[in-house]
């Protein structure tokens, strides 16, 4: 049976990627960012998992609002890279994982969550602007990716979310393979792209956030959507995605690492947890 | 249509329903091709991808701030400023009603 070994919950940004394609590992800017990542490398190089499964958002890369998903499932072979309309990163295509999404999918629905269901899901940044720092880049973990809707309002809840957690590890404990899975959640921190306050980040809340993610994520679920957006912002509400991820570990976790910096318009944060009930 | 939350547009139903021609054809620029031909005639993209002339008016002017009111999400309405050389960082001060220097010495950097 499969087993879930771990969560990661971590911030994407296009910047992520760009800083990264340019080098810029050792710049002052940026090195608290990517420095932050090399605990958690560490610790995926060291238990060496089967399989990630990525809850994200698309930025209107993949779907458009012609038909907008709420969630969407990649079930193909490999996820290619959306171009986001400034061309392509030197990276290659994802490999995924058919046979367990294929799996995902009939768990899911049996648990009452309706996926649309994506042989080919091209991928965005809020998969592969954090990924490299986490992994090799030709991919040694297969990727199977779930896209939430979090910018056409209605989104679904953060209680929806933490739910849709439990219902990944059901679906991780029910695969008859021998498959150990991190999950990641990733999207925010804090930043507001438009409006009177654009670029406002808030540090103290990303640190709240992450404080009761680990402890106490039932506080989070009961957020109402208003509230996520009058803290963390209106595109800060990606935030809620972090809760898959926790909702999929077991209520008692070990915090592996922790990362934060604002250098620029985005609250970045990181958080391994292993799974405790994991030997 | 107005929901807001510290200053800041909720993309809602009724702004997407709005805002849908001009958000298609910002999608359309993911394609390298479309953008080529975008940046080559822009008049003329924007009127075989339907637009209103108050919708082309607005990409003409480069009112990131018009386009958003007219409900344009702010993730397609990057990729218009990107196919004309403006960035993130100019179109999100203009919808602040800042100039871009004029945000960077308020963030301080």
């Amino acid at each position: 049976m499969g087993r879930i070994i771990g969560g990661i919950g971590s911030s994407h940004a296009p910047s992520i990627g760009t800083a990264r394609d340019k080098g810029l590992q050792d710049d002052p800017l940026w090195a608290p960012l990517f420095d932050g990542y090399k605990p958690a490398r560490a610790w995926l190089d060291q238990v060496r998992p089967d399989l990630f499964l990525i809850v994200y958002n698309d930025h209107m890369n993949r779907f458009f609002f012609d038909a907008y998903p709420t969630f969407a499932l990649g079930v193909g072979d490999v996820h290619a890279q959306a171009d986001e309309g400034w061309g392509k990163r030197a990276l290659p295509d994802l490999p995924g994982h058919p046979d367990f999404a294929w799996h995902l999918a009939r768990s899911l629905v049996e648990d009452e969550f309706d996926p649309t269901i994506c042989q080919d899901m091209a991928v965005d940044h809020g998969v592969l602007s954090f990924l490299p720092l986490l992994t090799d880049t030709h991919w040694p973990v297969p990727v199977v990716p779930l896209a939430v809707n979090v910018i056409q309002h209605p989104l679904p809840t953060a209680r929806r979310l933490f739910k849709l957690g439990a219902a990944l590890r059901h679906a991780v404990e029910t695969y008859p393979g021998d498959l150990r899975v991190v999950v990641m959640g990733t999207g925010g921190l804090s930043h507001q792209l438009h409006g009177g306050n654009f670029g406002r980040v808030n540090p103290e809340w990303d640190n709240r956030f992450m404080d009761l993610l680990e402890t106490n994520p039932a506080e989070l679920a009961a957020l109402p959507h208003r509230d996520w957006m009058e803290r963390g912002g209106t595109e800060g509400i990606e935030m809620i995605l972090w809760l898959a991820m926790r909702g999929a570990l077991a209520p008692e976790v070990r915090r592996l690492h922790r990362n934060y910096c604002a250098p620029l318009l985005t609250g970045y944060g990181l958080l391994a947890l292993a799974d405790q009930q994991v030997a | 249509m107005n929901e807001m939350v510290s200053g800041a547009i909720v993309f809602n139903g009724e702004r997407s329903r709005q805002g849908y021609r001009l958000n298609r054809m910002a999608m359309s620029l993911t394609s390298a091709e479309n953008r080529t031909r975008f940046q080559t005639d822009e008049v003329a993209y924007m009127r075989d991808a339907g637009l209103h002339a108050g919708e082309q008016e607005l990409v003409r002017r480069r009112d990131w701030k018009g386009m958003l009111e007219h409900g344009a999400s702010i993730y397609l309405v990057i990729k218009i400023a990107g196919a004309v050389g403006h960035s993130l960082q100019q179109v999100g001060a203009h919808t602040a009603g800042m100039t871009l220097d004029e945000f960077h010495a308020r963030k301080g950097h």
